[in-house]
């Protein structure tokens, strides 16, 4: 299964790192990757990162990890089609960084 | 303005830290400096290991953060392992790590190592310092950080300039709490109805439990509900180990009576426990007639191993005094009662001069120490007996590592429980081979002269890579013989310990008095015959009601 996240970040030191640590490590393949400052954002420094996934879990197991990372300003999961992303559901976790 | 080194100590003894651990060298040199003119009481240990296992002894045994200091490279790369320890069992910790100068940072300097790279899986959350004004911020954002919701340790990379120049004040005021979930009420009132419903509902405690200082809400609850309950490793010491319908651990190594009960129950109360590997043996066939109701802080433990049929997530303080359970059941707690009684463990303390008993000695130990006693230990056959043998007041009196599985942990740890508790009994039981792990830290005994007492159950082998070796491995015993141990009084000598070595039954009851009588430190060395095994044993991929409860 493929999941398209969009994720917005602190621009903190290893901050990709953390990203790419955490979903390798909760057993997720990364096949697309896409980072840039978020325009709307300059003045705080955050940086805007699209990454498509592919795992056999399911992908909260991955989500609810990332929404630990302190330095992950918002979230936003969305089941994708491969080859062609097709949006099916979205889903926004509003999870309280508690862990 | 005040220079980084001082703004440091500063800003810990505002937040209350007036003990602190660690070792010092070059790049955190500056910190040790300005350590001299502060009033924090620094303990020097003999490796940063040990430094930092203390520093989690200090913590878990206070629920407070405990803070650890080390240089740059190594210093810095031999905190990892305990950094790890602290992740896994959920400790509150701050580690702080001198850095090279920025400027010669990424030339592979002398000791230069990326401690924050190393460090980005195995914390609750690690910071780099790279400007002068960010340092204090940073500080103040880790204790914030390592103490909320679910504890866990946080590490500050501080690079030694910044240490030696100076740093503006911090105006941050101090960040707001993260608000913590409330559980909703909705789900509250089903799991009361699952509560209401069930027939036979068993509460599995962990170690949240204590890390939230629920303690009394959970004997309150356990008052007003009369539930059976089973404990984690970690959780031991939650629940009133005199209640009747208490039956001590679960899991690989869990008493009978608790394993067979959790397979029988049919709602299972998960509070502050994630169903680990060790707890549930195979997974699917753990408490298969049970639903599951998860009350935990960590969203991301909610069906995570287990999909739950009910979670609650928030503070347990506050969820705990809102569960109630109505209903009959009393044909279970009777049936449980029955299962405890014909499953209690044969302990007999005769007084025979035959070969010394791991579990009688241990719960002669826990009848002995005081109340308020706390053991730490090692890992491995004697962390699983004193688990299953000894009995703690509160989690805060059971020091051991869970989820990493550290050896070498209970000697630092006890240092570090036995600075933050100076009146209390504190207990290290180590085994032989995680002993010498971090046997470095008698050093630290030497200087303090600190009352820890030190019990060494000695097989002369690994021993439980050994029991594997014998029940799973074809009795191929590969590199677990450690018969060429050293002689365990002359080490503990050579540091200005006392100590006593016995070797049967009959020498138990007065060795242990004489060891916790004494005043100062102590080594209590006991000779174990190296064939005895921890029962029972839950065999892997098997399900906990298909434990071994004897040797076969």
């Amino acid at each position: 299964m493929n999941y398209q996240l969009e994720m917005l970040l602190s621009d903190q030191p290893a901050v990709l790192e953390r990203v790419l640590q955490t979903t390798r490590y909760r057993g997720f393949r990364i096949n697309q990757l896409n980072m840039q400052p978020a325009p709307e954002q300059l003045a705080s420094r955050k940086l805007k990162v699209s990454m498509q996934v592919s795992g056999k879990q399911p992908i909260t197991i991955l989500t609810s990890q990332l929404h630990k990372l302190y330095d992950l300003a918002s979230l936003e999961c969305r089941t994708a089609l491969s080859p062609s992303i097709e949006r099916q559901s979205t889903l926004t976790q509003a999870l309280p960084r508690t862990a | 303005m005040k220079k980084g080194a001082q703004a440091i100590l500063h800003f810990l003894t505002e937040q209350g830290i007036d003990q602190v651990f660690g070792y010092p060298g070059g790049a955190i040199m500056p910190l040790y400096d300005a350590l001299l003119d502060s009033p924090i009481r620094h303990y020097l240990c003999r490796h940063e290991q040990g430094a930092a296992f203390a520093a989690i002894g200090y913590a878990r045994s206070t629920n407070q953060v405990g803070v650890c200091i080390a240089t740059s490279g190594p210093g810095a790369t031999n905190l990892l392992t305990s950094l790890a320890d602290a992740k896994l069992d959920s400790v509150p910790l701050v580690m702080i790590t001198g850095q090279v100068a920025r400027s010669a940072m990424g030339s592979d300097a002398f000791q230069e190592v990326d401690v924050l790279g190393l460090s980005l899986s195995i914390c609750k959350h690690s910071m780099l310092v790279l400007e002068p004004q960010e340092l204090l911020p940073t500080l103040q954002k880790a204790f914030q950080i390592a103490r909320e919701g679910r504890p866990g340790p946080v590490l500050v990379d501080i690079p030694k300039d910044i240490l030696t120049g100076l740093v503006p004040e911090s105006d941050e005021q101090a960040a707001s709490a993260t608000a913590m979930p409330l559980a909703i009420p909705a789900q509250l009132q089903t799991a009361n109805q699952l509560l209401a419903e069930s027939q036979r509902p068993m509460l599995y405690i962990g170690g949240g439990v204590g890390m939230a200082d629920a303690v009394n809400e959970l004997r309150d609850l356990i008052d007003r509900t009369q539930l059976p309950q089973v404990c984690t490793l970690k959780g031991l010491g939650s629940a009133n180990t005199d209640h009747p319908l208490y039956l001590g651990m679960l899991g690989m190594h869990g008493l009978a009576a608790a394993n067979l009960s959790v397979q029988q129950c049919d709602l299972l109360i998960a509070i502050g426990a994630r169903l680990d590997d060790r707890v549930t043996g195979k997974l699917d066939e753990f408490a298969p007639h049970a639903k599951l109701l998860h009350i935990d802080i960590d969203p991301a433990e909610i069906h995570k191993r287990r999909q739950a049929d009910v979670s609650l997530l928030g503070d347990l303080k506050v969820i705990l005094p809102q569960l109630h359970c109505v209903g009959d059941k009393q044909a279970w707690r009777e049936h449980v009662s029955e299962l405890k009684a014909s499953k209690a463990f044969p302990y007999a303390f005769d007084h025979s001069p035959g070969q010394i008993d791991a579990p009688q000695l241990l719960r002669m130990l826990s009848d002995m120490s005081a109340a308020n006693a706390i053991v730490s230990c090692d890992v491995g056959q004697h962390q699983m007996w004193v688990a299953q043998h000894m009995q703690f007041s509160h989690p805060t009196c059971h020091l051991s590592s869970g989820g990493l599985g550290t050896m070498g942990f209970g000697l630092p740890a006890a240092i570090g429980a036995q600075v933050a508790n100076p009146d209390t009994q504190v207990v290290a039981v180590c085994g032989d081979g995680s002993f010498m792990m971090n046997v470095q830290e008698l050093g630290t005994l030497r200087r303090y002269r600190m009352p820890v007492k030190i019990l060494i159950l000695d097989n002369q082998r690994l021993g439980m890579v050994k029991q594997w070796q014998e029940l799973f491995h074809d009795e191929r015993y590969s590199e677990t013989d450690l018969s060429d141990n050293p002689e365990f009084s002359r080490l503990a000598a050579a540091f200005d310990i006392d100590s006593d070595v016995i070797c049967c039954r009959s020498q138990v009851q007065t060795a242990l008095e004489r060891m916790l009588a004494h005043q100062g430190p102590y080594l209590l060395h006991v000779q174990l015959d190296h064939k005895d095994n921890v029962w029972p044993i839950v065999p892997p991929n098997t399900a906990n009601h298909q434990m071994w409860e004897q040797p076969k």
